[in-house]
């Protein structure tokens, strides 16, 4: 599904020129559950951002799903992002004053066949609260919702149109212990289910423990690729 | 327009702006009064244009007269510096044709109201040369209809103007007689109707004997105050039905005994014409939509005739085309030898400065309109720059949510829309509210400082052009900054 070799990434600040990866050589398959952990300037953030088509790699490959996305204009970028990827943030990232179901329709406004006529829009919203277990909570504004629940509803935004990878960056990083368990079981159950690819972005190892595989980042390199399933420890190198 | 009012784009906008009411109210108030000041201004500089207008109007300098033959007024008198004043001396004489070589005008024989004739003689018709009409009978109904399909002319009567005995019961006078058109009344700006109303067109297909008679005739031939309308008095020992009485809508003219206009009765044209069995015209009454267009209009009207009647290039016009200065000194309520006097001395000059302050007076209300959308165009603008201001602070603090829009797939150009439609939404808000406050202005004006203003659909289609136009212009710089926002630092910002 992912499929990354030799990415670097250099950001340039005044004169100096930071490296944010170095070459980073992936392969995620579909329906993998991928959980990333490494420091604070390790360059997951740089790499998830790359993989989730928010920016463009300074040298390197990237193919999505079979497609070089590597060199593509930033309106076929939006286009990727929209169809394929869906995104979830630590801030939640709700647009305040707005009911938990037109959250969820943002992304139907800008498909490629144009604005989802609103009953649709509904109907698909809905499908997706449904999917995070909402759907009684549709009329409500983010500010009476909990934390978990605002999550759920970020989650069901990111699902909407039925992309096939899911983005989290730090997912929980403003939920308590009980709340954040509850969130990475519905990666889990959507992984389960409907055969999302996953890539969760985290600090905790308890967290980092739901996925199938764990990569791990420092320095903008790859130091470690464990998988959790039967056959276990698999490191693909540097 | 209910789906566009419903299009997503259009309801986040209304949304966005619905979250800051105060701001937003604040921001249209500017668009408001640039909007309520350029609509207010247009219905004061309108109304200021049209009632230099219809000045313009009633004193007829938009009338052009072509009559039939080519006598003219005696102009021996006038000096050649006078008459090469200005070029409007071209309008109403053939290069070829100087005003010494025309006939002196020569009375009508039918002028004298002492002369007893009840019924038309072969004299008093048209076409006769003894009548003393120059040449020939020459206008025709076909060159009415051609000046009427040309350019810039606004109204068209043809006209039969014969002398008349008009009778009711015992009693009768002896007046002018007018076969005429059923645009004559909006030529005549200076006339109103006391009762009744003019002839209509269907009277006039049908050749109706009906009559409208100067308040004059009324007064003499039913008595002062008397409303003669439905009563019928007889013309040419024909029954007529009065329709209606016309008098001077200004106190400038005054309708006096023999004055042609008030001392008159009017009928169809083509009624005179059943009746007496004509089929030419004395003369076709013509007004330019523009009074600034009559000299123009007077030499292509010349063109036009000049061709239709086959005239050569060596050869005289068989018609004359007066504008209203000569004819309103030649004719009238001026004795004839009065009138040729002043004609012959003063008519070029008169007829010069009347067209020049014609079109001063067009340039001064040009001018006036121009200073008055110049001081709209200032509280449009800093109406603008409200708008700007506004949208540039909502960019700022959405910054996270225009970063999330672009991660969920909005390209550039739908972030550039939504931001454009929330400035142009507020504008065009604040353009509706200043319409209604613009409209409110001009009726206060018209009312406490007596000014005519004029609420032209057209000024305000503009003033909505000009609300959404500025919302457009000014939200361009935000919206654009907004579109070219990068995700990831988008999203970072708090």
């Amino acid at each position: 599904m992912i499929s990354v070799v030799d990415l670097r990434k250099d950001y340039r600040i005044g004169d100096h020129v930071v490296r944010a990866l170095g070459g980073v050589t992936l392969d995620i398959a579909a329906g993998e559950f991928v959980t990333i952990v490494g420091p604070s300037g390790s360059g997951k953030s740089t790499f998830m951002h790359i993989v989730g088509c928010l920016d463009r790699p300074t040298s390197g490959e990237y193919r999505l799903a079979g497609r070089d996305v590597s060199a593509l204009a930033s309106d076929e970028l939006a286009r990727v992002r929209n169809e394929t990827i869906g995104f979830v943030f630590q801030g939640f990232n709700l647009l305040p004053r707005t009911t938990a179901l037109e959250n969820v329709e943002l992304p139907l406004l800008y498909t490629r066949a144009g604005v989802v006529r609103a009953a649709a829009r509904r109907a698909r919203a809905m499908e997706a609260l449904d999917m995070v277990g909402l759907t009684d909570r549709a009329e409500h504004h983010p500010n009476q919702l909990s934390g978990g629940q605002q999550q759920r509803v970020a989650i069901a935004r990111a699902l909407v149109n039925r992309p096939a990878v899911l983005l989290a960056d730090e997912p929980t990083g403003n939920l308590d212990t009980a709340t954040s368990h509850e969130v990475m079981e519905i990666f889990s159950a959507l992984r389960r289910d409907h055969g999302l690819t996953i890539l969760v972005i985290t600090h905790e190892r308890d967290i980092a423990a739901y996925g199938t595989r764990t990569i791990d980042f420092r320095d903008g390199l790859v130091v470690a690729d464990t998988r959790h399933d039967a056959h276990s420890v698999a490191a693909s190198g540097r | 327009m209910r789906t566009l009012w419903r299009h997503p784009v259009v309801e986040s906008a209304v949304r966005a702006l619905a979250r800051n009411r105060l701001q937003t109210l604040l921001t249209m108030l500017g668009i408001t009064a640039g909007v309520a000041t350029v609509l207010a201004m247009m219905a004061v500089g309108a109304g200021a244009q049209r009632a230099i207008d219809q000045q313009v109007r009633a004193a007829g300098l938009n009338q052009i007269t072509i009559r039939a033959g080519n006598w003219r007024p005696r102009q021996e008198d006038t000096g050649e510096a006078i008459a090469h004043q200005g070029d409007a001396r071209e309008t109403i004489r053939h290069p070829l044709l100087r005003s010494r070589d025309v006939l002196p005008i020569a009375f009508h024989p039918e002028d004298d109201p002492m002369e007893k004739h009840d019924h038309p003689t072969a004299r008093q018709r048209l076409g006769d040369i003894e009548a003393g009409l120059g040449s020939a009978a020459t206008l025709s109904f076909a060159d009415a209809e051609a000046i009427r399909s040309l350019p810039g002319v606004q109204y068209v009567a043809c006209g039969i103007h014969e002398n008349a005995r008009v009778y009711y019961g015992d009693r009768r006078w002896f007046t002018r007689m007018h076969g005429t058109d059923v645009e004559l009344p909006s030529i005549k700006r200076a006339w109103t109707f006391r009762s009744g109303r003019f002839f209509t067109a269907r009277e006039q297909r049908a050749a109706a004997q009906v009559l409208v008679v100067g308040q004059v005739v009324a007064d003499r031939l039913f008595g002062a105050g008397v409303d003669p309308v439905g009563r019928e008095v007889r013309v040419w020992n024909q029954a007529f039905e009065v329709v209606g009485v016309i008098t001077s809508a200004t106190w400038v003219v005054q309708p006096a005994p023999g004055d042609d206009q008030f001392d008159a009765v009017y009928m169809p044209y083509t009624t005179t014409h059943r009746l007496l069995n004509l089929s030419k015209l004395n003369d076709i009454t013509v007004t330019a939509a523009s009074s600034g267009h009559v000299t123009a209009l007077a030499r292509e009207i010349t063109t036009l005739l000049r061709r239709r009647h086959g005239i050569g290039d060596a050869q005289p016009d068989d018609f004359t085309v007066f504008t209203q200065a000569t004819r309103a000194l030649t004719t009238g309520g001026l004795p004839p030898s009065v009138a040729r006097a002043v004609a012959g001395n003063v008519a070029e000059l008169e007829r010069v400065t009347l067209q020049q302050l014609a079109h001063t007076l067009e340039r001064a209300g040009r001018t006036m309109t121009w200073l008055l959308a110049g001081i709209a165009a200032v509280s449009l603008l800093v109406g603008g720059i409200g708008i700007m201001n506004i949208t540039l602070l909502s960019v700022t603090e959405r910054t996270r949510e225009i970063g999330l829009r672009l991660a969920v797939g909005a390209r550039g150009r739908d972030v550039l829309y939504q931001f454009l439609a929330e400035a142009t939404v507020l504008s065009l808000a604040g353009g509706a509210a200043g319409i209604v406050l613009g409209i409110a202005a001009s009726v206060l004006i018209s009312r406490t400082l007596q000014w005519a203003t004029i609420v032209s659909p057209l000024s305000i289609v503009l003033a909505c052009g000009v609300a959404a136009a500025v919302g457009i212009f000014f939200g361009w710089y935000p919206a654009r900054r907004a579109s070219r926002l990068d995700p990831i630092v988008a999203l970072r910002r708090e």
